[in-house]
């Protein structure tokens, strides 16, 4: 396999807006899903003779069933206001990655069939025919989206790309035309229980690792158990935590917080996996599948409470679908959210006086927070807007003393992406997850030079990912990349159980 | 699919070069596919191979990099036990670059 | 004569037919569409009251657009503000004996007729001179400034140099409306303005200017952030058990 070439932005701790360069991201292309994940969702291995209908009714259907991308195929006037807020036009600097034109794609082809002007006038009425080169482009461009919502947010209308997005990758899988990296992974969750394809007793002898490793640390005995029935917590966290680093340090966290807190909790080695990328790809019925697995293991293990682990894009499912797709949770106890983030659980022990945490362990850090885009913009913690801001950072000062923002422009709510969400955590287009993350990591520079951050804590297992692998191309050391529940380990005082 | 020629014989990959079938493997391939991948293997490169298929025989998937940390420090000693020395090891990460000359597949999901 | 007053009343009429049933069929259309899930952009209200006033402060204020660019918000707001007060000042085309709120509004009504086109021009040379905006703008997005210019300018013809007798179209309009004809005047300037003013009534409901209603049914800003709290239920998709 040849190395693939990347180019590496330069960074001076500023963004700015760059002038167009036309086809400047046309090359980037995610491999093609094999026949094998296919087949298993239910959608052809190769492009069907009669796909250009096969994809107009498909996009009939998607009119009839969501409201959003009726109306966002309508409504947009063209008014400029997100062309600089996407993190891919502002790296690539590709027009097409402008959220405007890249809806366009999708927009010239509603026109051409779904509304008179565009059958009578065509190109006249901007109209086009869905034709092979059309739907190169919108593999090629739909799959530069991360579906991140920043410029949902900037829009005079709410337009929500991600929604578009979505809508024209399920229309390109129905045809047979689907990307690796999201179809195998949702194929695993599907038929394994989690993204990783990891069985029930790897991810045991995971936990007894842990227990070993936690124990060997401390010398205090914190369990990691799994499909314990009865426990009063389930705690459903991405796979990514019994696998990866430093995604496992976070796990730690909430073993100890849990152990701390006296509260009984499990896995479940069937319902393995918080991560739901059926949402990245638009196919309602691959999501429920997903989900339903976790409420299989609720009615097996009856447990009272629902928490949830650090993940971005699962906790957006969690918060605002679960309750669609898998509620109602009339089986837990309604004195607590279903489900309950673990920031929510941690920071609520925290406030009252239930750990003890020790911030001179985390002496050596100057922490900052990025906020990982689906938690921010799609998502909520605690009782009012804004507490997926507050809860996190809140935990973080009570773990560390030397805390700093970024940019106001690039934090809340205006966060800037990882560059991998939306199924864009593949290895072939590592060129483009280096550049999409140049907004972000401009910003991170910044408070490096002005305040020497050095640890950048967050609460998503794509971004975790994609910060360890993008921050050596930037000369940072991936140890600076770690979850909130990883300081909380770190700060937070075992034993002498004060109970609560 | 793509296929990979070696001693004459041709073995299938995927689009990214991980083996397809798990038994196509042996060492005189784990070599190729490390010099493919620009790693020259040395000793402590074949305990890293050696202890991921025997994981993966066991559990049919890679071990977590903690556990193979471990599992290096106890083998070639405590000074290498660390993750910074599996990435000197295998500098495009040691969960996809030695799964890929382990033969094993590449792991997928938020990893 | 008689020819010319058939000619613009039906005109009229059908102009008028068009927006409103083509209004409304956009309205239906977007009212039976079902929301599947929760997609408020948050942070959100967590009421529907909340969610209403959000999407108040974007239509009256134009909040996002506001947070996206100043300079855009600018000429957006304006233009906009300016349209509504020209549009209440032709109530008096319509109403008769006028109500004293529409007289008070005949005053503002001509700066807002003045700085009307102004506005277009600002937002035409915006969206002509910023590379990004000249990239993303296509004849639609010229055709309806256009248009609006030209409304704008005949408008204000008519008011500050070739004044037709405004009795006559008083009578012409509101004859329309009341179902109780009379002749159309023959003012050229009038019946240019009067004739892209139907272009634009027909126009609207077919192209980006459905925006206006749109906006009341974007599920990111019309929906509460309450989905724990109260379940949303999908449609179209069973329960499961």
């Amino acid at each position: 396999m040849a190395k693939v070439k990347v180019e590496v932005p330069e960074l001076t701790g500023e963004i700015t807006i760059p002038g167009l360069k036309e086809d400047a991201a046309a090359a980037v292309k995610s491999h093609n899903a094999p026949a094998k994940d296919m087949t298993d969702l239910g959608f052809p291995t190769e492009l069907v003779p009669d796909w250009k209908e096969k994809a107009v009714a498909k996009f009939a259907e998607l009119l009839k069933k969501y409201r959003s991308l009726k109306v966002y195929m309508d409504i947009c006037v063209k008014c400029g206001a997100c062309t600089d807020k996407c993190h891919f036009y502002l790296s690539t600097k590709d027009p097409r990655n402008m959220p405007v034109a890249r809806a366009e794609l999708l927009r010239k082809v509603y026109r051409r069939y779904f509304t008179t002007a565009g059958k009578v006038l065509g190109k006249l009425a901007e109209a086009e025919d869905l034709t092979k080169e059309v739907l190169e482009e919108w593999y090629t461009y739909f799959y530069q989206c991360t579906e991140c919502r920043r410029c949902s947010l900037f829009c005079p209308y709410g337009i929500d790309t991600a929604e578009i997005t979505m809508a024209a990758r399920e229309m390109m899988d129905t045809v047979g035309l689907g990307a690796k990296y999201p179809l195998q992974t949702i194929n695993k969750a599907i038929t394994i229980g989690n993204n990783l394809g990891m069985p029930g007793p790897a991810i045991r002898s995971t936990l007894d690792f842990m227990e070993e490793d936690v124990k060997e640390q401390t010398g205090v005995p914190v369990k990691f158990p799994m499909d314990v029935k009865g426990a009063d917590v389930l705690l459903i966290t991405p796979s990514a935590d019994f696998f990866a680093t430093p995604h496992v340090e976070s796990l730690a966290g909430y073993a100890k917080v849990f152990h701390q807190a006296g509260i009984s909790w499990t896995l479940s080695s069937y319902a393995s996996e918080a991560g739901n990328f059926g949402m990245f790809n638009g196919n309602y019925e691959h999501m429920q599948k997903i989900a339903s697995r976790i409420k299989v293991a609720i009615n097996e293990l009856k447990p009272k409470r629902l928490v949830h682990g650090e993940c971005g894009h699962a906790w957006r499912v969690a918060y605002s679908f679960w309750n669609t797709l898998i509620g109602p949770f009339d089986s837990l106890d309604p004195k607590y959210p279903a489900p309950q983030h673990i920031c929510e659980f941690t920071y609520d022990l925290i406030n009252r006086g239930a750990l003890k945490l020790d911030k001179t362990a985390n002496d050596d850090f100057v922490v900052t927070f990025h906020d990982s885009c689906n938690v921010a913009r799609a998502s909520r913690m605690g009782n009012s807007p804004g507490g997926q801001f507050e809860i996190p950072r809140a935990i973080i000062r009570a773990t560390c003393n030397k805390f700093v923002d970024m940019h106001p422009d690039t934090i809340r709510e205006k966060t800037f992406c990882c560059g991998a969400g939306g199924g864009l955590l593949a290895d072939e287009i590592i060129d483009l997850r280096i550049k999409g993350v140049m907004p972000r990591m401009q910003a991170y520079k910044a408070v490096k030079d002005s305040h020497g951050a050095n640890f950048f804590a967050l609460i998503c297992a794509i971004c975790k990912a994609q910060f360890t692998k993008v921050f050596p191309y930037y000369g940072y050391e991936m140890e600076e990349v770690g979850g909130v529940h990883q300081l909380v380990s770190r700060a937070i005082v075992l034993g002498g159980k004060e109970g609560i | 699919m793509p296929t990979i020629e070696f001693k004459g014989k041709s073995y299938e990959v995927d689009e990214d070069g991980y083996l397809i079938n798990l038994n196509d493997w042996n060492e005189d391939v784990a070599g190729f596919l490390a010099e493919q991948e620009e790693v020259e293997m040395t000793e402590a490169h074949w305990e890293v191979v050696n202890f991921l298929r025997d994981y993966y025989a066991e559990y049919k998937i890679a071990p977590m990099i903690k556990i193979l940390v471990k599992a290096i420090g106890a083998k070639l000693g405590p000074e290498k036990g660390n993750t910074k020395y599996l990435y000197s090891l295998y500098p495009a990460g040691p969960a996809k670059q030695a799964c890929k000359i382990a033969g094993l597949p590449k792991p997928t999901g938020c990893v | 004569m008689q020819f010319l007053t058939i000619i613009f009343s039906l005109m009229a009429y059908g102009a008028a037919a068009v927006f409103v049933f083509g209004i409304l069929c956009k309205i239906m259309v977007y009212a039976k569409t079902p929301s599947p899930l929760k997609i408020p952009t948050t942070p959100a209200p967590t009421t529907s009251f909340g969610a209403a006033v959000r999407v108040l402060s974007e239509v009256l204020l134009f909040r996002s657009l506001y947070r996206s660019n100043k300079w855009t918000w600018l000429g957006g707001v304006v233009f906009h503000w300016a349209f509504l007060f020209v549009v209440l000042r032709h109530l008096r085309y319509f109403l008769y004996p006028l109500p004293a709120w529409d007289m008070k509004l005949q005053y503002i009504g001509i700066v807002a007729g003045i700085v009307l086109p102004i506005a277009v021009l600002y937002l035409l040379m915006r969206r002509t001179t910023v590379d990004r905006t000249v990239f993303i703008s296509s004849l639609a997005d010229y055709f309806a400034l256009t248009l609006i210019f030209f409304i704008a300018g005949t408008g204000l013809m008519m008011k500050f140099y070739e004044r037709p007798f405004m009795v006559d179209i008083k009578g012409f309009v509101y004859g329309l409306a009341t179902f109780n004809f009379s002749a159309v005047p023959t003012d050229p300037v009038f019946l240019v303005h009067f004739t892209l003013v139907m272009i634009l009534l027909a126009y609207f409901p077919y192209s980006k200017l459905v925006h206006a209603p749109g906006i009341f049914f974007s599920p990111t800003r019309n929906q509460a952030d309450n989905p724990r709290e109260r379940r949303h239920v999908n449609p179209w998709s069973p329960n499961l058990t």
